[in-house]
């Protein structure tokens, strides 16, 4: 099988600071890959880079196809759907409709028939995701009625409704209470295990570390560690980059 | 060469002005991130004010300082009342309810200085010498020179009080992160006055230094507001220098533009007079051009509460609704009496404008203020059409609105890297260029005359307003023009109505939420605008040969740019996100329904209803910030949610009884 996400020697420089320096990253089918490291080693950057939303070097394929050059919405299309820290789901969309935009992509002919006869059928995608998290009752509401921790659910969601091959997640459980992030990790490992291949991007080590079937550290842009979950924990370079309490934070998740 | 450097000279006198009107301008987005476009009307009043003061209007007639002293201070009150009154009250609205109230400032400003001082225009005192002075063998009025230099030192003043005191710092922290300057104990409110105190200071000055170039008038200095935006644009709304330089520069331009105008290679139109509005045309084409070459986004402010459109809630019962409306509407044609029913047909057409401003603001956030500039495009062709060609209904209109559609995409593609208020400021140059260069031209337009219309009729059958049926009351205009208004308003009703139920729809709110997080979701962001430019800039032409049949006529006039801002304020004031707000904002549409049933009430007219007018636009904006449409759906939402709540109340009680 080929491999669904393969990033190489993907680089990004704002003016003198490289926030990302010669990455490479595969995503297999079936993995759940994580990407760690500490506060500001480029991996929301890295994020940004693979999707699209800012210029880099290096080749990105999806499937065995390059779309290095390619816009952002192209890679969403091809099947590349990624989160945001910061959520950004459309507020003036009900949580349906936020699925909805990202699943549907209708064709000129298709709108027309839309605005003039017949409502296009909705994918199966949108509920698929609802369902994974137990959205459904949520469906008509609109974002600025749920809870932090719905949200963030939400822009999951969306990512998945477009059934992608590769999802990645940028901090998914970041404001999640403990309780919250370990359901949020079951729902994770299920979507993976039934066919979505997932870069997973968190502070959560704990989380990351026990879902995830491959691990890659970043530490000021470059890859300093890569490999099971096992084999990062006890990486000597990985445990200098977080000595203090992000050490103990790894330890603890033994 | 003497002809070159006398236009440039001579253009330094419009370049002050334009330089001093846009530095008011960048002062009062900085301090409190509105775009005012009721700044040239400021000096239009101190213009106004200072004719008074020196030729006994009131009584007494005062020496120059003294009256220029009294001017200025009048220029601050009328600063200080607007942002007391108007803007304090919209602090956290969106930027687009701020530019509506400051057209309602502008507007009512006018109508003010109409009824105190009559419509005849005055000379405005000089206060500068009247020497000539000769360089390189011609011979220039001084008077330039000195407009210049007081605008260079206003200026420098201005400059160096951002540069080097606490309250320049402030004000810079300020518009660049509001919250940050708030934590750090700076109030935005006395900021935001100390620099409308400024603005207002420096455009009261600009209509005292104007007496060479311009009479005290209801139009010409509240038209440098058009200028001094592209010039402040320029400048990003942040640079001093820049808005200054770009200012003079434009001035300079339009007089270098007039000269080439009467080169014999200057392109004529019929008569063999120079084609008009080059220079609207230069001013837009440079804003274009500078725009697309830096990527033109406005400094976003941090602000404390972030002002987003009103939300566009997915309309219901369609069917139900439009068969009401369609009722309603015959009934009236056919029962109103001949001045009621021709304003209901204005209502009408202004829908339908409304509509296609619901499209491409209320859906995709686009804030454009052509839609009646295409409408006029398509009025024009449906004319040109028949005068020159013979052909008539229903090709014409179709014609026309397809024009309209082919205008309304080189807008959208020019300015499709450009968003909010930017968008509104290359639209707003777009419009006056349209007017000036297209409508206002023999060769396209129809002059300063109109050009005539024919009445349309299909299959042998009158449609116009002179069919045979003439209504209860038997006069003119016929309802059978006004069933085809119907037929057309309900139908793109409907449409508009469909597309935010459909895919496309929530793609543009979408877009208009977050064009980021648009794109990751994968929608194609270009291409949403531009087909929302398309089918807004259809509906548009749809308006402008509609006015066309209703006046039998086109005109320049009719397609102006301060019509082009009352549409706005019209269809924001009804609700810019929902149909039923289009349907609201065509009744207060200028001559429609309801501004014709106040006039008859009230017996007022001309003057008096632009004062009104002005003066509702304001209060309107204020208590519904959000449009009456969004207020009404607000509401009924709120006592819905408080019904549900006391519903499943009432239920648990039983339980807990039967229990």
């Amino acid at each position: 099988m080929t491999t669904v996400l393969s990033a190489r020697g993907v680089s990004v420089s704002f003016g003198g600071v490289h926030a990302v320096v010669d990455v490479d990253l595969d995503v297999e089918p079936g993995q759940l890959v994580g990407l760690i490291g500490p506060n500001g080693a480029g991996k929301t950057t890295f994020v940004d880079a693979i999707s699209g939303f800012v210029p880099h070097r290096g080749t990105v394929t999806l499937d065995g196809v390059d779309i290095t050059g390619s816009s952002p919405h192209s890679r969403a299309r091809r099947g590349l759907s990624r989160t945001w820290q910061a959520i950004e789901l459309f507020d003036d969309l009900t949580v349906r409709e936020n699925l909805t935009v990202a699943a549907q992509h209708p064709s000129t002919l298709a709108t027309l028939k839309e605005l003039f006869a017949r409502p296009i059928p909705l994918s199966q995608g949108i509920d698929e995701a609802l369902e994974a998290f137990a959205l459904e009752e949520l469906a008509d509401a609109t974002p600025t009625e749920l809870t932090q921790g719905q949200r963030k659910l939400v822009g999951v969601a969306r990512a998945l409704a477009a059934r992608p091959k590769c999802l990645c997640l940028d901090e998914p459980a970041a404001g999640l209470d403990a309780h919250e992030s370990v359901a949020f990790g079951r729902h994770l490992r299920e979507i993976v295990d039934r066919g979505t291949p997932t870069l997973l991007i968190d502070h959560d080590m704990g989380l990351v570390l026990g879902i995830s079937d491959h691990v890659v550290v970043l530490e000021f842009g470059q890859v300093i560690a890569d490999g099971t979950p096992g084999e990062v924990r006890s990486d000597p370079s990985v445990v200098a980059a977080y000595l203090g309490s992000a050490a103990d934070e790894l330890t603890a998740a033994d | 060469m003497q002809d070159l450097v006398l236009f440039v000279l001579l253009g330094l006198g419009a370049g002050s002005v334009i330089a001093g009107i846009a530095l008011a301008v960048v002062i009062t987005y900085r301090g409190s991130g509105i775009i005012n476009l009721a700044i040239g009307a400021i000096s239009m009043v101190a213009a106004y004010a200072f004719w008074a003061l020196r030729s006994d209007f009131f009584g007494i007639t005062l020496a120059t300082v003294p009256a220029i002293v009294v001017v200025m201070l009048s220029s601050i009150l009328v600063g200080v009342v607007s942002e007391l009154l108007v803007f304090r009250p919209l602090r956290t609205s969106s930027p687009l309810a701020k530019l509506v109230a400051s057209l309602g400032i502008l507007l009512t400003l006018q109508a003010t200085m109409l009824l105190w001082f009559g419509s005849a225009s005055k000379q405005i005192p000089n206060v500068f010498p009247d020497d000539i002075l000769q360089i390189f063998d011609t011979s220039i009025p001084a008077n330039r020179f000195w407009m210049a230099a007081v605008v260079v030192v206003i200026s420098l003043a201005v400059g160096a009080v951002y540069r080097w005191t606490r309250f320049g710092l402030a004000t810079r922290a300020a518009s660049e992160n509001e919250v940050f300057a708030m934590l750090a104990g700076l109030s935005p409110n006395q900021l935001s006055m100390v620099n409308t105190l400024l603005a207002s200071a420096l455009a009261g000055a600009m209509g005292i230094i104007a007496a060479p170039l311009a009479q005290a008038d209801s139009t010409t200095l509240v038209l440098f507001i058009v200028p001094a935006l592209a010039a402040a644009l320029f400048a990003g709304f942040t640079s001093l220098p820049i808005a200054v330089i770009a200012g003079f520069g434009i001035g300079i331009g339009q007089s270098l533009m007039f000269y080439a105008s009467t080169l014999s290679w200057f392109p004529t139109e019929q008569g063999g007079n120079p084609l008009p509005g080059t220079q609207a045309l230069l001013t837009f084409v440079l804003l274009v051009v500078a725009l697309s070459l830096r990527g033109a986004s406005l400094p976003t402010r941090g602000e404390l509460v972030e002002k987003r459109l009103p939300e566009a809630p997915r309309p219901k019962h369609l069917a139900r609704s439009a068969a009401v409306f369609g009722a309603i509407g015959v009934v009236l044609l056919v029962v109103l009496p001949f001045g009621y029913r021709q304003a209901l047909m204005l209502s009408l057409i202004g829908m339908v404008l409304c509509l296609s401003l619901v499209v491409i603001t209320g859906f995709v956030g686009q804030v454009s203020l052509a839609q009646v500039a295409l409408a006029g495009v398509a009025g024009f062709v449906v004319s040109h059409m028949i005068v020159d060609a013979g052909i008539g209904f229903p090709w014409g209109p179709i014609a026309g609105s397809i024009a309209g559609v082919v205008v309304g995409l080189i807008v959208g593609a020019s300015a499709l890297r450009v968003r909010g208020v930017s968008l509104a400021v290359v639209t707003l140059a777009g419009v006056v260029a349209i007017e000036q260069f297209g409508f206002a031209s023999k060769r396209w337009g129809a002059g300063s005359a109109g050009s005539p219309v024919e009445q349309p009729s299909l299959l042998g059958f009158d449609l116009g307003t002179t069919a045979s049926y003439r209504g209860l009351d038997g006069k003119l205009p016929s309802p059978v023009l006004g069933f085809v208004f119907l037929a057309c308003v309900i139908a793109l009703c409907l449409l508009v109505a469909q597309i935010r139920r459909s895919v496309l729809g929530q793609q543009m709110l979408a877009v208009r939420a977050n064009e980021r997080a648009a794109a990751a979701a994968g929608i194609n962001v270009a291409r949403v605008k531009i087909t929302a430019y398309a089918i807004s800039s259809f509906i548009a032409g749809t308006a402008g040969w509609m006015y066309a049949y209703n006046f039998g006529s086109v005109s320049a006039a009719r397609f102006g740019f301060l019509i082009a801002l009352a549409f706005v304020a019209f269809a924001y004031i009804g609700g810019i996100t929902m149909v039923s707000g289009a349907v609201i904002g065509g009744l207060v549409a200028t001559e429609g329904l309801v501004p014709h049933f106040f006039q008859e009430l009230l017996g007022i007219s001309g003057n008096w209803t632009l004062l009104v007018g002005g003066l509702i636009l304001i209060v309107t904006v204020i208590q519904n910030p959000e449009g009456v449409a969004g207020t009404t759906y607000r509401k009924r939402q709120a006592s819905k949610r408080a019904k549900a709540a006391a519903d499943v109340a009432t239920e648990t009680m039983a339980r807990a009884g039967e229990s």
